[in-house]
């Protein structure tokens, strides 16, 4: 995967860089336009200088201009993938803490307590990773500046902000006797009922966007990435020290969501696998490695999980086994995304095999308004 | 106010870039640097954060009727591209801080006050139009020129277009327009020009495009997607799922804890 190479900046390149780029002289020219505000530091290079190249196993003949990029990379940064763990983790734990404050009685209050504060931290963390991503992170409470049902993000936002403060209220007033008890409970139960979407929204965030391998599994992803939050939360409280009592408990949690992780890791391999060209970043280069590498980690999460006899030690290798692999299966999915979203061949063959529009509409024409399917083979 | 937009009509386009220019200089963009693509005479690439029109240029190995040119077997295809104003806008429907806006000409403006640079927008727009720029930390587009419409102007690059392969007017007169020119040129024997996003028909996943285009190939040669989809057309499967996993997520949260209960005896 060759990405567009960066020319050396050539000696007018340097001169308009001092000259911003606009050849207007302040002393002269008012700058007022609609675009006069925009930064510059460095001269944007004309983009995709070079073919991507990824289409060059591609049989010859299929129409791209200049195999350039049909739509925008991403331009989200580590933290997103990052936050994409974090935030699942702290969604799964306060989940989890509910349901321990809710039928587990005073026999597992310490377990839900301790959720409690997985569950704000993991919260604060996250915040903290997306604001990091914004290109503009002094003006990151313009995310609660509306309420857009339609954007994930938004939808995100809010969920997010509610679920830190309920918890963080839950940790300061939950354990007290009394009304303020009451109130904490009561908001431990909303970041509980926060967690749930906490958990999968991402993946809708994923999947809403013009990205041929996300978008390919709009169906799939969120039951993943809920299952695998589940199993990487239940491994982590595992991780953390914690009294015997609870074990039987965790390990419930745990191996519920490593089953389910396996199962839904199929269906999202099967929607991306539809169009060759969509899936092939799961399988190629470094974001397939990582896949592999987080089927294979899952695998041996769940396998020594079912030995019989297990030792303290192959308890604590199969949770990080099990964490190791939702870190990598994020990171994967998140770059091999990216990599998708150079490839035009990526968005043209699936939108021709009815992946596109035609996947919600049941239309059978493209926009040229012939067949979507080319009607004939392509020779040369 | 009405619907305004942009009618580009491919086959009378010489490639000038009058339209990428009179962008630029209106609006006071930076420039991308001069840099050598071989890309035919398409030095720009794609739209970008400071380039709002792109010309590209394709050079075809097959004839076009009724055009002559001194090499047999060979014919252009030019195109001015643009933010496409969608009616259905991903940038718009996915932005989490309403910094885009439809506005008073049902065109699709991003204001710069209220942009974060969440980058949301960029994943999300089916035509790879809007993008970030990295030295900004905000996302930029077309306006399909705000500015000037409040005065009753026409956008820059419609007036400068020398061949007036691109139109700007109200919706209705430029779809007769549009619908007009294909029936001329299909008269003429040129019967594979056709109208790309004029409507909702024409393309269900944008429900029609207020910047729409005269082509002569197929969208994938001038690097436009066949069937584009407002990525949000999808969004309630994948809400169904997230429900379908929070029911499973709860189920095992209260199983395990009443199986630990039940274990403990
Ligand atoms: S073409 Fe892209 S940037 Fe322009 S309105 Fe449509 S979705 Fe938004
Ligand atoms: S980058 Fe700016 S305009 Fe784009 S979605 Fe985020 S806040 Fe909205």
């Amino acid at each position: 995967m060759t990405r567009p190479q960066e020319p050396h900046e050539t000696l007018l390149d340097v001169l308009q860089r001092k000259r911003d780029g606009r050849n207007v002289d302040p002393s002269m020219g008012v700058l007022s336009g609609e675009g006069a505000q925009q930064r510059v530091k460095t001269l944007e290079r004309a983009p995709g200088v070079q073919p991507s190249g990824d289409g060059a196993l591609l049989p010859p003949g299929a129409p791209s201009y200049y195999g350039l990029p049909a739509i925008k990379e991403p331009v989200w940064i580590a933290s997103v993938p990052t936050y994409l763990y974090v935030g699942g983790v702290a969604g799964a734990t306060s989940v989890l803490g509910f349901a321990a404050e809710l039928i587990g009685g005073a026999w597992l209050r310490g377990l839900a307590r301790r959720c409690v504060w997985v569950g704000m931290a993991g919260d604060m963390l996250s915040a903290g990773l997306l604001i990091h991503d914004l290109g503009r992170p002094e003006r990151f409470l313009h995310m609660l500046r509306v309420f857009r049902p339609t954007s994930p993000m938004s939808i995100g936002s809010w969920v997010l902000a509610a679920s830190g403060a309920f918890n963080t209220l839950a940790l300061l007033v939950g354990h007290r006797g009394g009304w303020p008890g009451t109130v904490g409970r009561a908001a431990g139960a909303g970041a509980a009922l926060l967690g749930l979407p906490l958990s999968g929204y991402t993946a809708v965030l994923l999947t809403n966007t013009a990205v041929p391998l996300w978008q390919s599994m709009h169906r799939s992803l969120p039951l993943f990435f809920m299952a695998s939050a589940t199993a990487a939360s239940g491994s982590l409280l595992s991780l953390l020290p914690h009294p015997r009592h609870e074990a039987p408990v965790l390990r419930a949690f745990r191996v519920a969501g490593k089953v389910a992780e396996v199962a839904t890791r199929i269906a999202v391999e099967r929607d991306a696998a539809r169009v060759p060209e969509v899936a092939r970043p799961l399988r190629e280069g470094l974001p397939g490695a990582l896949w592999t590498a987080s089927k294979v980690c899952a695998g041996a999460g769940l396998l020594l999980e079912l030995l019989p006899r297990r030792t303290s030690g192959v308890a604590t290798a199969a949770n990080v086994l099990t964490s190791v692999s939702a870190v990598a299966a994020r990171f994967a999915i998140f770059h091999a995304g990216k990599v998708s979203s150079r490839n035009p061949q990526a968005t043209f063959q699936g939108q021709r095999q009815g992946l596109g529009a035609a996947e919600v509409t049941g239309h059978t024409v493209a926009s040229d308004g012939k067949p979507l399917k080319f009607p004939l083979p392509v020779v040369r | 106010m009405g619907q305004k937009g942009f009618f580009t009509d491919t086959t009378v386009c010489i490639g000038c870039k009058a339209c990428e220019v009179a962008c630029k200089q209106w609006n006071q963009l930076p420039d991308d640097g001069f840099h050598f693509t071989g890309m035919s005479y398409d030095q720009t690439g794609a739209l970008g954060a400071s380039t709002w029109r792109h010309v590209a240029f394709v050079e075809r190995p097959v004839p076009m009727p009724g055009v002559s040119t001194a090499i047999a077997d060979f014919s252009w295809l030019m195109m001015s591209d643009v933010c496409k104003h969608c009616q259905r806008a991903g940038c718009l429907e996915a932005c989490p801080t309403g910094a885009i806006i439809r506005t008073e000409f049902d065109t699709v403006y991003v204001q710069p006050d209220v942009c974060n640079g969440c980058g949301y927008c960029v994943a999300a727009c089916p035509f790879g139009v809007v993008s970030r720029r990295e030295d900004d930390g905000r996302a930029w587009k077309c306006t399909l020129c705000y500015d000037r419409l409040g005065e009753g102007l026409t956008p820059a690059c419609a007036k400068a277009c020398p061949t007036e392969s691109i139109v700007y007017g109200d919706l209705d007169d430029l779809h007769a327009r549009a619908e007009a020119r294909v029936e001329a040129l299909h008269a003429r024997g040129l019967t594979e020009a056709y109208l790309y996003g004029k409507d909702a028909a024409n393309q269900p996943g944008t429900g029609g495009l207020n910047a729409f285009f005269l082509l002569l190939d197929r969208p994938e040669v001038y690097n436009l997607p066949p069937d584009p989809v407002v990525p949000t057309m999808k969004a309630r499967e994948s809400w169904t799922a997230v429900a379908m996993g929070a029911l499973g997520m709860a189920v095992a949260a209260l199983g395990a804890v009443w199986l630990g209960k039940e274990r403990r005896g």
